[in-house]
């Protein structure tokens, strides 16, 4: 009977100790460990297209037209970017938070595959793809590097000033790094271009990937900020001369996304991707379809237009103009007594230029590199040799190339005075061309003192709020390093930008 | 032959049997308790037969009985006692008060106590404080009942999950309510909707380390023991019932909102709105509609009850059925629920071996709006029950599609009108929890004991928005003129778990030891599948029905994939294994130790810390039992002290299976650029991680005073959290900007206090009136946080209280332009601050300092009254809702408060509200609507009458009573909205209603 009962707990007992690690060794199903994501050159393909998916313009476009004078505020408004639209910017405010975030973030992903890229070697015939993938995984990580350098550096042109944290490794999470000089980060984005190019092959039909056209526009783009217009004509033209500019049908159908002519590169947003959806509305925070920084429900008047177009921007644009058709919804009301009238409802002025696609209205593909601007680049480069004036090889005759284009008739020459009216007509130029992608505020702060611009928004748009001017010498056109990131790395607020 | 014989027999044998029978006898008598008063419904009980009886509400019994047999007379509360049957057939019986059995038990974890022999820091509550409250969750009921436990529930959705924070909050990441047992059963603790109240016959809550040790790591928070009915031994079959109707409203706001006229004139004064087109005669005519009517309404509840409970000698029953119906105030939202329970005791004929089962089985179907809180103006019915605008009506609905255009914000209450008609957000939900114990005493001081229980519940959501309604054509746009959607998902959850122990009890002179070792295992499981179906076919769609279903499609002409579904899963499992020990002594019931430890496993800390051991001391002295208090007027005076570590493996999330594994690096697949599958980083591993843990000391003193006419007790506890496991700041070119980490400790210091004072003393036939006390006070001081200058913005500073606000403070409004005035850092006026370094910590949180009840208990002869004050002190909260009545830039599309007439002007300067142009009224996140959210608040009211037995006799019923209740009734506070207790800074909320009901209780 004893030995029964010592039977008894012995079973017992090995009943609680063989339970025991059934509940406390738990494997959850689905998971998918470091070491194994990437095994093969497949799975670096699938990185890559996780390392694009980190890339976006929408925060860049909502900020850039609420902060600058490319809207106003909508009937529809439901207080949406009142902030931005009143020139307050702050460590706290939403876009240095987000670009810089969401910037590191992409940088981040690059390095990972870039990393993990080096563990593998290709099977045979799978160089080509391996060296592409590389290769983009470089330009990609120069775009986010130099995307931060257009924010947050207070000067482009001097290579001493204050640049961005560069990150070329994967970083670990206990390290607190200061900024480096300009001079570092562009030679960073550089050599990551440089080494682009070595790897990428001449296939340049797909412009929803960075290819060796999407890295020489960029590096285009980048010496025209830097100043350096000599390389920035060079490889400004020679693009040029390769995409040449969309006939006006073409330019319809590029913002259809049904067209091509002109792009150079531009980022796929398509159904049931990441970026299918509204995202933050009035908000550099975004990421959603890119109309949905202007409208909540489609890019007509019925569709809630909580931002209108600015009227300092419409009167820019002449009806005889294709860009007219594009950017303007023709469901708009115009009232061309607005000014006396002083009736938001009778002047509506709906932003049409991301009218949707794919059966999703408001959502587009994000061009990030046109042709036209280059020869808006090669423009500058004129006017920086001085040759503004001229029926060729001149500032005036790539503008009217580009007015020529876009009315489809023969415009006439401009004749500018002095150089400062040739960086304003440049300047308004871009303002119309590359409206609502992101480029005002940055233009604004290179070109402004140059142009003698500054954000101008017409009176109405701003009887409201009193923000009406912001000259282009003002701090608040560098972007503040984020609250954010000083809470981890208290060291940089030494380093913050003047002015904040 | 020999059949036949048989056969003739029988019914001699027969005969001879009735024979005997025939000498049977009736007895009669009057059982009456130890001071003579006639005792009704003992239950009187010939043994090793099935025959019994019941006393009458004289006392009066008559059974049948042979001489020798033994009658056996059995009362809860009185000692049983035990006659033989000889020769005379009246039978009078006096029964003795069981002292043992009347002293109240303390529910000690794992065992229990008597309350003098009890070290540590715990609170019962009845069943009496419990039952016939209309809430549909028992936890809202307990608010203010105990000392220390803060109870609020931010939501009047029925049924939802209250927030329960037992001295303090432990946690800034991880769970932060109590552990719920019931009979036994570990319990998930936020889902108690399908529980019936009326099934609970007590709820313990164990508050010091000395109670909660012995949890381990699910102790941390505190442990909340209930019990349901049980049947008891020798009874027979009792038969109740309790109805109750309830009507909810909703409570009062204070924000002085605007008529249409005001409303209007507002708007043509601004250009913005309707107000803006109207003449003013126009605008005179314009008529007021109380949105805030429509969306709410008097919501009723009914709540019926039966339970049957019987037992023979070796056996009990517990059986109850429950329906509630309660109509939230919030159109469509409701929950009803139906239950039953079973629970059965049991014992062996020697009493060695006993067990219990408790089963219930619960179905409940509730409709619950979302978007509650958010600023969607299509879809949250809160926002358009306050905020629109009064001159618009509900006749001014047609359908969706004539919304669309002009689609204006100042149209949300009939968007939201469409919504009420097209949507539908149900849940549906099986609950089971059943348990087994069952012990079985080896020796006189041994004894060997196992339970074993499990809660499954399986909820089923369903989500449709019809493809007729505004917001389908909305988002579906002329492309997808069949839009609209349906969830389904199906949640199921399952635990077992499993305490098999071995105990030693044994007294000897005047001591007394009890000693257990456990073992305890847990494991649970998480399914949930469901889909979001894309594209409904108006003609067949009928929400949770797929006939309408559209499959997805290319369409050729836009390259558009329309319709693309959505289907989900996932897997999770959970498991805690743990062994322990604990020993308790006592010294003649003057002195006595209870010591504890436990040794804790977590599979969420296997990749990094898997074990943890947790201990308690706790001990006492029972003053009042020493010779020298022999003539003190103290009844009971009892000193007791613990101090000791319970754990929260919870640390992140709120369920058993949120953060699983985060010591390891993920990477996850799924949609990337362009829809292509892809691969990307999901987690970044920490390979420190481990529990959090508590340590908590406290001190306290039990007292009854005056013959036992003020009782109370104080308990004092410093409770400190290490590990605290949160929010730490990376620098961004991590992709992160933050990581959890365990860093930083949070202490909790506070007293509670509890008192009780029999004013009147009338007895059965005069006037009883008990004055109740509960408060606690509680202070936090966060330390070792995670950042160089100890701050982090959000969570607080070191010293400092928990989620201390941080911001800039508003100063008004500046008498020469109307603008808003705030103070920099230094305490200088300004206009202009920085929005970054101007922000200061403004010792002020949305926690409260003191908080708990007072009230009174009043009975003469049938009659009772009885109220419950709760109070508040110390919450400041964000009034958004404040804030939007009050923002000039909603005119013209949202309603607006009277406050707004005294804007600042040039001829009216000295104001509180700025001028509507102030440049800066959107510029800068300021203290200005960080309000005082202090209140009293007459939480319950309950006045009834029960029937005297003697008013009863020949009625069949045993029992009557009828009540009515009030929760709620009115609130003292300087808060203007609608409900000052939600813990919560969001505004639109859906607030707790006031409640007022009636009731009865039939027993036969």
């Amino acid at each position: 009977m004893k030995n029964y009962k010592k039977l008894f707990y012995l079973f017992g007992l090995v009943t609680v100790l063989a339970a025991c690690n059934d509940a406390i060794d738990i494997d959850q199903p689905g998971r998918l460990d470091a070491d194994a994501a990437f095994e093969n050159v497949a799975d670096l393909q699938a990185g890559l297209f996780g390392v694009y998916a980190n890339y976006d313009l929408s925060g860049e476009i909502a900020f850039s037209s609420i902060f600058t004078d490319e809207l106003s505020i909508g009937f529809d408004n439901g207080g949406q970017g009142l902030a931005d639209y009143g020139f307050v910017l702050n460590a706290g405010s939403t876009a240095p938070a987000t670009f810089w975030v969401g910037a590191y973030g992409a940088i981040n992903s690059a390095n990972r595959l870039i990393e993990a890229a080096e563990l593998i070697t290709p099977e045979a015939g799978e160089e080509d793809q391996y060296n592409s993938i590389l290769g983009q995984a470089y330009a990609l990580r120069a775009l986010a590097h130099f995307f931060l350098q257009s924010y947050y550096t207070t000067n482009y042109e001097d290579d001493n000033a204050l640049g961005v944290i560069a990150v070329d490794f994967v970083p670990t999470i206990d390290q607190q790094l200061l900024r480096n000089t300009n001079g570092e980060v562009f030679g960073l984005i550089g050599d990551d271009l440089d080494r682009a190019a070595s790897l990428l092959g001449t296939d340049t039909s797909d412009p929803t990937f960075m290819n060796i056209d999407a890295v020489n526009a960029l590096r285009a783009r980048m010496a025209a900020y830097r100043g350096n217009y000599t390389l920035a004509a060079t490889l400004s033209q020679q693009l040029l001369d390769k995409y040449g500019l969309a006939n006006r049908a073409q330019y319809e159908a590029m913002f259809l996304d049904t067209d091509n002519t002109e792009i150079i590169f531009k980022l796929e947003r398509t159904n049931n991707d990441p970026y299918d959806g509204q995202g933050a509305t009035g908000s550099p925070a975004a990421g959603g379809w890119a109309g949905a920084r202007f409208a909540f429900v489609d890019a007509t008047l019925a569709g809630s237009p909580y931002f209108e177009m600015g009227r300092s921007l419409f009167n820019l644009l002449d009806p005889a103009d294709i860009r007219y058709d594009v950017n303007v919804a023709p469901t708009s009301l115009i009232d061309p007594d607005y000014a006396t009238n002083n009736d938001p409802a009778t002047d509506i002025l709906v932003i049409q230029k991301y009218p949707g696609s794919e059966g999703q209205p408001l959502m587009n593909d994000l061009k990030v590199f046109r042709s036209s601007e280059m020869l808006l680049i090669r423009a500058e480069a004129y006017a920086d040799a001085g040759s503004i004036n001229g029926a060729t090889n001149s500032t005036a005759a790539l503008l009217k190339q580009l007015n020529d284009a876009r009315f489809g008739t023969d415009t006439t020459l401009p004749v500018f005075a002095n150089e400062t009216e040739a960086f304003a007509a440049i300047l308004d130029a871009r303002r119309i061309e590359l409206s609502f992608e992101g480029h005002r505020y940055k233009d604004l702060k290179r070109l402004g003192a140059r142009a003698n611009q500054g954000v101008l928004k017409d009176p109405i748009d701003c009887a409201f709020n009193g923000a009406c001017t912001l000259p282009a010498s003002d701090f608040r056109f560098t972007l503040p390093l984020p609250i954010v990131e000083f809470n981890a790395n208290p060291g940089l607020r030494e380093q913050q930008n003047p002015g904040y | 032959m020999k059949s036949k014989l048989t056969w003739m027999l029988t019914p001699l044998l027969v005969l001879c049997m009735s024979f005997s029978f025939a000498q049977e006898k009736s007895i009669s008598g009057v059982v009456t308790d130890q001071n003579g008063m006639p005792l009704p419904g003992v239950a009187v009980l010939v043994v090793g037969t099935t025959t019994g009886t019941q006393t009458d509400f004289d006392g009066n019994y008559t059974i049948t009985a042979r001489v020798g047999q033994v009658l056996r007379y059995s009362y809860l509360g009185q000692k049983t006692v035990t006659r033989t049957v000889g020769a005379e057939s009246t039978m009078n019986v006096q029964m003795e008060d069981d002292a043992e059995a009347l002293q109240e038990v303390v529910v000690q974890g794992y065992r229990n106590s008597t309350k003098e022999k009890s070290s540590i820091a715990s609170v019962t509550i009845s069943a009496e404080t419990i039952e016939n409250r209309p809430n549909a969750s028992f936890v809202q009921t307990l608010s203010g009942q105990v000392a220390g436990l803060n109870i609020t529930t931010s939501t009047g959705q029925p049924g939802a999950a209250s927030n329960v924070n037992l001295r303090g909050v432990t946690s800034i990441n991880g769970n932060t309510q109590p552990l719920y047992i019931i009979d036994g059963v570990p319990v998930d603790e936020d889902n108690f909707r399908s529980l019936n109240p009326q099934d609970i016959a007590s709820v313990s809550v164990l508050k010091d380390a000395g109670a909660t040790a012995i949890y381990g790591n699910r102790g941390a928070n505190g442990v909340i023991v209930i019990k349901t009915r049980q049947g008891s031994f020798n009874q027979g079959l009792q038969v109740n019932y309790t109805g109750i109707l309830s009507f909810s409203t909703l409570q009062d706001n204070d924000y002085n909102l605007m008529d249409s006229q005001e409303q209007l004139n507002l708007e043509a004064l601004r250009g913005a709105g309707r107000g803006a087109t109207l003449t003013d005669q126009e605008i005179a005519l314009a008529p007021t509609f109380d949105w805030a009517n429509y969306f709410f309404d008097t919501g009723l509840t009914q709540n019926h009850t039966v339970t049957l409970q019987s037992g023979s000698e070796n056996f009990t029953q517990f059986t109850s059925l429950g329906y509630f119906d309660q109509e939230g105030i919030l159109q469509d939202s409701n929950l009803k629920r139906f239950s039953i329970r079973s629970n059965t005791t049991g014992k062996s004929e020697n009493e060695k071996f006993n067990y219990s089962t408790n089963l219930t089985i619960n179905y409940s179907e509730s409709n619950e709006p979302n978007s509650i809180g958010s600023g969607a103006i299509n879809r949250n019915y809160i926002l358009g029950a306050y905020q629109s605008v009064p001159y618009i009506t509900p006749d001014d609905y047609t359908n969706g599609a004539d919304l669309l255009s002009p689609l204006l914000f100042s149209n949300t209450p009939l968007f939201l009108i469409d919504r009420l008609e097209t949507f539908t957000r149900k849940e549906e939900e099986v609950k089971l929890i059943g348990s087994f114990q069952a012990g079985y005493q080896i020796t006189d001081n041994l004894s060997a004991n196992v339970t074993m229980s499990a809660d499954y519940q399986n909820e089923i959501e369903t989500e449709a928005e019809g493809p007729t309604s505004f917001n389908a054509l909305l988002f579906g746009g002329a492309e997808n003129p069949t839009s609209g959607y349906q969830d389904q998902v199906s949640i199921r959850q399952f635990s077992y778990n499993q305490v098999t122990s071995l105990n030693y009890n044994n007294t000897w002179g005047k001591h007394t030891v009890d000693a257990g070792v456990y073992s305890e295992y847990f494991k649970a499981h998480l399914r949930t599948f469901g889909f979001r179906e894309n594209g409904l076919d108006p003609k067949t769609f009928f929400p949770g029905d797929g006939a309408g279903f559209i499959p997805a499609f290319v369409d050729q002409s836009t390259g558009a994939q329309l319709f693309v579904d959505n289907p989900f899963a996932t897997i999770r499992n959970a498991g805690l294994f743990s062994v322990f020990s604990q020993a308790d002594y006592d010294y003649d019931g003057r002195y006595g130790i209870t010591g504890t430890i436990r040794r804790d496993a977590s599979y969420r800390f296997a990749g990094s810390n898997r074990y943890a051991t947790f201990y308690s001391v706790a001990g006492r002295w029972n003053i009042d039992n020493e010779a020298f208090m022999e003539n003190s007027f103290f009844d009971v005076l009892k000193l007791r002290a613990s101090y000791g570590t319970s754990g929260n493996q919870r640390i992140s999330g709120n369920t058993y299976f949120s953060a699983p594994d985060l010591t390891r690096n993920f990477f996850a697949t799924g949609s990337g650029y362009g829809n292509n599958n892809s691969i990307f980083l999901s987690q970044i591993a920490n390979t420190t991680l481990r529990w959090e843990t508590v340590t908590q000391g406290n001190v306290g003193i039990d007292f009854e005073l005056f013959n036992s006419r003020l009782r109370g007790s104080v308990d004092g506890y410093v409770k400190e959290t290490s590990d605290l496991f949160q929010s730490t700041p990376v620098s961004a070119i991590n992709a992160v900007t933050q990581l959890d980490a365990n860093t930083g400790t949070l202490t909790n210091t506070g007293v509670d206090l509890t008192l009780n004072y029999n004013i009147l003393n009338g007895g059965d036939d005069g006037v009883n009136l008990v004055l109740n006390f509960v408060g606690n006070y509680n202070k936090q001081e966060l330390d070792e946080l995670p950042s160089e200058d100890g701050e982090l913005i959000g969570t607080g500073r070191n010293g400092g209280k928990l989620f201390e606000y941080f911001s800039i403070r508003y100063a008004g409004v500046n008498p020469a332009n109307g603008n808003l005035l705030f103070l920099d850092a230094n305490d200088n006026i300004t206009e202009n601050p920085d929005a970054d370094t101007d922000r200061v910590w403004l010792d002020k949180n949305i926690y409260p300092d003191f908080n708990g009840s007072f009230g009174f208990n009043l009975d003469y002869k049938g009659f009772f009254f009885q109220t419950q004050f709760n109070y508040t002190v110390g919450v400041d909260r964000f009034d958004f809702d404040l804030s939007g009545f009050q923002n000039p830039d909603n005119i013209g599309q949202f309603r607006s408060s009277r406050d707004l007439l005294r804007a600042w002007t040039p001829d009216n300067r000295i104001t509180d509200i700025p001028a509507y142009d102030a440049f800066n009224r959107a510029s800068f996140a300021s203290d200005r609507y960080i309000t005082d959210a202090d209140y009293i608040r007459l939480r319950f009211a309950s006045i009834g009458y029960s029937f005297p037995a003697r008013l009863l006799e020949g009625t069949g019923l045993s029992r009557l009573r009828i009540f009515g209740n009030a929760e709620n009734l009115f609130t003292i506070t300087k808060w203007r909205g609608f409900d000052a207790e939600a813990l919560n800074n969001t505004s639109r909320l859906y607030p707790t209603p006031k409640t007022l009901s009636v009731g009865f209780e039939l027993g036969f």
